[in-house]
This record gives C-alpha cells, structure tokens and sequence, in this order.
C-alpha cells in the first residue's frame, strides 16, 4: 500500500480530516508525523535561514521526521481558497522551499489550489493528484466528495460542540463513536472567559506555545478559539475591521479578534509568529481595534524559537491577575 | 486638493512633471532621511518589512505639510503591499491627519487606463489630450534617468577620477528635474552620456561583475540599502540591474496587455527550483541567480527584514546546481553601514579570488 505522510504542522489543523478521507478512499495509507518536539524544532530549523517564521521552522521539522516512512509527501501548494484572497507567499512556496532544504524529504505531491482559476482548473488539480493511485476518474470523484463531506462534518463538529482541532480530529479518528464530551463537573465555576486568536498551528502546537491552552484551563478559565465562531460571525466581523478579507487565513485572526473583543470574553490573546507577514498586520488591527473600544483588554504574544516558557508563563500571569481585578472592580460597581 | 505620495528613488521627477503640467497641486516631502525612518519606525507595526515603514514616514510628512490625497500603490496577490495603503490610513487617522489615500492599482488588469483614469480625477477633470501629453512628459523624463543610471553603473568602476559618475548622475537628475520640454532633456541627456563616456579610463580593465536582485522598493530605493550600489562602484564592481522603473511601467503599462512579459525567461530559469509564483519578486529573485549563474562573478540579493517572498526565495537560493556566490543583504532601520561594508569587502574579495582561480585554470 502507497504511504502518504502529511506533516502535523500548518495547514493540518485546518485540512486534516479531508486529507486523510481523500487518500484513504484512493487506498493509500495515511501517515502523521509526531507532536513536535524539541528536536523536530532543532531539526526543522537547522536546514533553513534564520529569518524563516517559527512554523515553517516547525514544518521542516516534521517534514524530516517523516522520511524514510512514508513514499509521498503531501504538500499543497495552497494559493487561494476565496476569490481575490491570497495567501502568504511561505505557502504558496511551500513544496518547492520543502525540496530545496530538504533533499532527502520523499517525492512531494505539490497540488496547486487557486480558486481564482476557476473550477476547471481546481477540478484538473484534484485529478492530477488522484491520477498518481487510481486510474479512475470516477473513483478519484468519490474520494473527492467523501473528503469535503469529511470536511464539512469536521467544520460542524468544532462549531456545533465547541471543540477545539486536535480534539475534533481525535474524535474523528476514534471509530467508535464516543459520547459528547460533557465538561468535567468543576466544582468552581470559570474564573472568567478567555479568548485565544491566532493561526490553529500556534494555537494547537503544545511544544511551541508552551500549553498555553492547557495553563488557562488548569487554572480555571473558560478558553474560547476561533473554531467556536460560524463562517458567518467571522466573515462579518472582519468586514467590520477591515471591510473585507485581504488573506486567506484572515478572519481567524481578524474575524475572531473583532468579534471576541467586541462580546463574549473577558480578555483576548492574540498568539503570533516573530517575523509573520500577515500577522504582522492584522494583529496590528486587532490591537487596534482593543484600543479604540477599550472595553476587553488584549494581549499580543510573539512566539518564536527562543520563547522561553518562564517568559510565557510570566506575561499570561500578569495578564490573568489584570482581568480578576478588573472583574472584582466591576463586580463592587455593580454592587 | 493637495497631493502627496511616498518617495522611491527618484521617482518623485515624474510625478512631478506630470502634475506640473496638469496644474495639480503637489507636494514633496523630504528625501529619505534618518528622521523619515524615526518616524516611520515609531508609528508602524514592529513586524513591518522596511518598505512599510519609509513610506509611512513619508506620507506622515506629506501629510504634515498639507497634503490631503496620498497616493499609494495597492492590489491583491502581491505580498503585505497590497494591505499597506489600508494600515497606513488606519495609522494617519489615528495621528489626527484627515488624509484620504488614494490607491494606485498595481497588480490589477488595466493598468494603464485605470492610472490614467486616476490621474483624470484628480485633476479635476482636465482634457485628455492635455493627461496625456503630460503623461508622456513624465515618461520622458523617467527614461532619460533610467538610460543615464545605467551607463552610470557601468563607468563607476573605472572612472579615471573616483566620484566622477556619482558627481554627473546628481547634476543629470537636477537638471532633468528643471527641464521643461523635450528639446531640454535630450539635451541633458547628451551632454551627460558625452560626460560619463569622456571619465571613463582607457585601459583595458575588466572589473567584476555583480548581479543585484531582489526586492523592488529596496533596490530602488538607496536610502534603504544604504547605497550599496555606490558602495560596490568604490570597490571597483561593476553593478547590473534588471529592475528599473522605466522597464516596469514599459511592461506593465505598455507591453502586458499585448501579452509581452519580460518575466518570462527570468520565471522560466527558475522553474526546475519554484514553480510558481509567490507574490512579491521572490521568483524573479530564484531565476536571476539561475540565468545569470553564468554571466556575473557574484550576486548580491536585497531583501527588507521579514520580506515573506524573499525568505523563500533565500531559502531555495542555495539549493541550484547552477553556482554562483550569492550575498544576501537584509535591509531594515538597524542595517548599518560598517557592518554592510565589511561584509561587501569579504564578499568582493572572494569573488577576486574566485576570478583568479578561473583564469589560471
């Protein structure tokens, strides 16, 4: 059986699901890399320039981690998903700066995806790329509907339930359909609601936000994601800031910033990636945005190699202890 | 209505030309200068690349002598550029500047007609005719700059007196500011190719050759790098550019829309190592070095600071099997110039070593 390997870094919080449909329902068998590690990290990031933001780090990383296991590298080349929306150039190279640092990474299947070509066009791509395990037109058809349903229900299940990527894929993946997660019993309510903006490989990669997730629930607050938020909450809010999205992964970090500053959370975290292009931007915006309103605070955390945990923790404490007071002062007025 | 927009090179002559004759009102801000880049540096995103915060500099001090229409170029598909007209009014509104940006497209399909439409509005409305023929003026004048920067590179190297080249260019480019009609401006630039052709030295020198690619604002822009063109003249280098205004307004005015496309050798050199392209001039950046592997002794690659085209471009880079050294140069406000020279001096050295090395073999 055909081994593809999907790098557990950038796009695969977002695509997983349908990737893994997609290539099942053509028979081949799917291989994740790893949670990163450190040495993923040190690895990825010994092979390109030191200016390369930390995920495309985080990339290499997991891209080496997954030679010699797998025959074939998925690795789209993903330009546009929305008409006249672009993404950042680091994904529109991404199969070709893979090959270039990577020499011993397998075969790469680079599929070009830009909606603004037509559907034709996108039609072709999917093919082409179905063309490598099947013959059949029809049966790579299939495979493509099987996984944009997969994707849908993946889209639905983080919505509908609140659930958050690695925990709506690992509900995917478990065949046996477990019960909706009802939230542990808490005995103590949440201490207030925090709202996490970014990109899911910032949000969702343990090692390079230092559980950052895992530290505000351990501590009893209620975390909110971009994920929870309808397409439609998103897109509106970020025609409110902006007046309509200029990248591809924007409203994750417009669209949710807009939308938690304005109701819902009691404080708002925006995580980015030192030297980010979009980001560098559109947190800009965020910030902002908090500034005018002046309502829910907000904070920007740049994340990169030398982030150290004790310098995380630190700044999150802080934050954390601005908002109870903020919180107690509210509640004495109201009194 | 006063206008205003951001400086490139010496871009500011044509648009000056231009609004000149159509009697707009038009101001200049300064040239780039260390309190340009405080300004821009204080009141830009800190992860802006350089480009960004120059040009908010600039329109900050547009704005602060007066001008309420800036112009700024901006499109889809091109790198952070196309959302900087959007921040940048964001920031001026929040500085208390009532100015209104106005964008120039430049990835979209018309350019040229959509530019001259432009150009119709703010001047109130003038007679095509008289657009037009200001229009050209302008165009006039940016190839006559453009055609005496180019020998200017040339001479540079082994002018018989050092500084002569850079001494002329200065006095052309003032002059071709002044001229106001054709017959001036052939004349300058007679006089000033005669000029450069008699400073150049007899003997029979042949110095090295580097290519310089990159970004668009950064190579035009001397200010931002530091004037290493100049720099690598006084080493006795002999620079070649493909980038110059003039070859893109010639193309992507002109000579696109009839299907023309100078890029499509440069894309086709860099096609076995990028397939695509990656907004911003990353994939012209990977085919300079493909297609002039052969031609130049080395190639200096200008990228600003957290450019996302060109950290891939840089990232490929390396990995050609066609070899040549390349010398990547990342601009931003903590870009010194000591530091860039020595690592120029290294670098021209080695490509002498390099040369030697070739002749004796």
């Amino acid at each position: 059986m055909i081994k593809v390997g999907i790098p557990r870094a950038l796009l695969y919080y977002q695509y997983y699901p349908m990737w893994k449909t997609f290539f099942e329902e053509l028979g081949a068998e799917v291989v994740v890399s790893p949670p990163t590690t450190q040495a993923i990290l040190s690895s990825g990031s010994s092979r390109v320039v030191a200016e390369t933001c930390l995920p495309v780090k985080v990339f290499c990383g997991h891209v080496l981690a997954l030679a010699g296991e797998c025959d074939y590298l998925f690795i789209p080349a993903i330009r546009s998903v929305k008409s006249n929306i672009y993404n950042c150039s680091k994904f529109l190279g991404l199969p070709d700066m893979t090959k270039a640092v990577t020499p011993e990474s397998p075969p790469i299947l680079d599929t070009d995806i830009d909606i603004n070509k037509g559907k034709r066009e996108l039609y072709q791509a999917i093919y082409k790329l179905g063309r490598r395990f099947t013959w059949n037109p029809l049966k790579v058809r299939r495979a493509a509907i099987a996984a944009w349903q997969a994707h849908l229900k993946y889209m639905q299940l983080m919505s509908d339930q609140g659930l958050n990527p690695p925990q709506a894929i690992e509900r995917i993946s478990n065949t046996t359909e477990v019960e909706p997660k009802t939230p542990p019993d808490n005995p103590t309510p949440p201490q207030a609601t925090i709202a996490l903006i970014g990109h899911p490989y910032l949000l969702y990669d343990e090692h390079i936000n230092h559980r950052l997730i895992h530290r505000l629930e351990k501590a009893h607050y209620k975390v909110l994601t971009p994920e929870m938020l309808t397409t439609e909450e998103l897109e509106s809010a970020t025609v409110r800031l902006v007046g309509g999205a200029y990248w591809t992964y924007e409203e994750e970090v417009v669209g949710a910033g807009g939308r938690y500053l304005e109701s819902g959370a009691d404080g708002v975290i925006g995580l980015m990636a030192f030297g980010c292009g979009p980001d560098s931007l559109m947190m800009d915006i965020v910030y902002r945005r908090a500034a005018r309103l002046g309502t829910t605070p907000f904070m920007r955390l740049t994340l990169e190699e030398h982030t150290a945990e004790a310098g995380v923790v630190t700044r999150l404490e802080a934050f954390l202890d601005m908002i109870q007071r903020r919180k107690r002062r509210q509640a004495e007025v109201c009194v | 209505m006063r206008i205003g927009m951001p400086h490139m090179g010496n871009l500011y002559i044509p648009f000056k030309a231009l609004f000149q004759r159509l009697n707009i009102d038009f101001v200049i801000p300064p040239v780039n200068n260390q309190h340009t880049l405080s300004l821009g540096v204080r009141y830009s995103p800190e992860g802006m690349c350089i480009p960004f915060k120059l040009t908010m500099g600039n329109l900050i001090e547009a704005a602060e002598l007066g001008a309420d229409t800036l112009l700024m170029p901006a499109g889809s598909g091109i790198c952070r550029l196309g959302y900087y007209a959007k921040t940048q009014e964001h920031i001026l509104h929040d500085l208390g500047y009532a100015a209104e940006i106005v964008c120039l497209g430049v990835s979209s399909q018309r350019k040229l007609f959509g530019l001259l439409k432009m150009i119709k509005r703010l001047s109130n409305n003038a007679p095509w005719a008289k657009i037009i023929s200001a229009f050209r003026f302008g165009l006039a004048k940016l190839n006559a700059m453009d055609r005496i920067e180019r020998v200017v590179q040339k001479v540079r190297p082994v002018e018989q007196v050092k500084g002569t080249a850079n001494r002329l260019f200065a006095q052309a480019i003032k002059a071709i500011d002044q001229a106001d009609d054709y017959g001036t401006l052939k004349r300058v630039q007679r006089d000033c190719l005669d000029q450069l052709n008699q400073a150049t030295s007899n003997g029979n020198t042949q110095p090295l050759i580097v290519g310089i690619t990159g970004e668009f604002y950064v190579l035009l822009e001397p200010f931002s790098n530091l004037d290493v063109e100049k720099e690598l003249g006084k080493l006795g280098v002999e620079v070649r550019r493909t980038t110059f205004i003039s070859e893109w307004t010639k193309f992507s005015l002109f000579l696109n829309p009839l299907g023309m496309n100078e890029k499509d050798r440069i894309h086709k050199a860099a096609l076995p190592y990028l397939k695509r392209d990656i907004g911003g001039d990353g994939w012209e950046s990977v085919g300079e070095k493909v297609l002039h592997a052969k031609e130049y002794d080395g190639l200096i690659h200008l990228a600003p600071f957290t450019c996302m085209p060109e950290i891939v471009a840089q990232n490929i880079m390396p990995s050609t099997k066609e070899d040549i050294p390349v010398l990547t140069i990342l601009c931003d406000e903590q870009l010194g110039k000591p530091g860039m020279l020595t690592r120029l001096e290294a670098f021209v050295d080695l490509l002498k070593h390099r040369r030697r090395a070739k002749v004796k073999t």
